[in-house]
């Protein structure tokens, strides 16, 4: 029987960024397994985007060592009564960084 | 190691284990038998004492019995062998997994690792696609 092979990592492709400054987005809550660099207080919360940043990999795939496919980076600026429900000034907000899989619109 | 040091060894490797809570914060003085409790292998248990607890027999379920033989296939094809399912699964896990989670548990959780470890499926794929399962099954 033949033995498997390991995948090629993907030509490194530019990727159109699905987002703008202003938009507002939810962050996704996908299962944690082995590897996850989105906090567990941010899942399932609203904010805005504040800055498309840069494209890199993805740390899901840069962690072990996979190269080539590319995403857009955004910061993401919560209100932090969204993020802690007993925090007290209306005001103060926290941001945080995050690649485009990790968000969907919030109107979804 | 003396036959005399083995019980204090013994008990200190099962105070660190999850169901004992022992506080502890990145120690800075780390005197050898604990060092040596910290890198036990979690599954050598031979021993330590537990606690009391009933034992049943049970059959093994579908899901069990389709992890047995994905693992099987994994090994027929070359993608690892069983000497490393036993490190992946007995071992590598830790003490909160390999106490906390059942047998096949183990073998699934340590093959879906060795599969993003060597390449053959990305963790974003997979987190992805247990994401899409999940969802389909909410739905029904």
């Amino acid at each position: 029987m033949p033995r498997s092979k390991p995948l090629e990592d993907p030509p490194s492709t530019v990727v159109q960024g699905r987002f703008k400054v202003g938009d507002r987005v939810r962050v996704k809550d996908l299962p944690n397994l082995f590897y996850s660099r989105t906090q567990m207080y941010v899942r399932g919360v609203v904010g805005t985007i504040a800055a498309c940043t840069y494209q890199d990999l993805i740390p899901e795939d840069e962690a072990f060592n996979r190269s080539g496919r590319l995403e857009q980076y955004y910061i993401v600026r919560f209100r932090q009564k969204d993020l802690w429900s007993e925090y007290p000034f209306d005001q103060d907000t926290l941001q945080t960084e995050s690649p485009e899989r990790w968000l969907e619109p919030a109107d979804k | 190691m003396a036959p005399s040091d083995l019980r204090p060894q013994q008990e200190l490797i099962a105070a660190i284990q999850p169901a004992l809570h022992v506080p502890q914060n990145w120690n800075y003085e780390v005197d050898s038998p604990l060092y040596k409790a910290y890198v036990h292998p979690p599954h050598d248990v031979g021993g330590q004492f537990d606690a009391p607890g009933v034992y049943e027999e049970k059959e093994e379920e579908q899901w069990e019995l389709n992890t047995y033989v994905t693992c099987e296939v994994l090994g027929w094809r070359g993608v690892w062998n069983s000497e490393e399912r036993r490190r992946r699964a007995d071992n590598d896990l830790g003490y909160a997994l390999y106490l906390g989670i059942p047998y096949y548990g183990r073998w699934i959780l340590a093959a879906a690792r060795m599969l993003v470890d060597k390449n053959h499926i990305s963790l974003a794929e997979l987190v992805e696609k247990i994401a899409e399962v999940k969802s389909r099954y909410a739905q029904k």
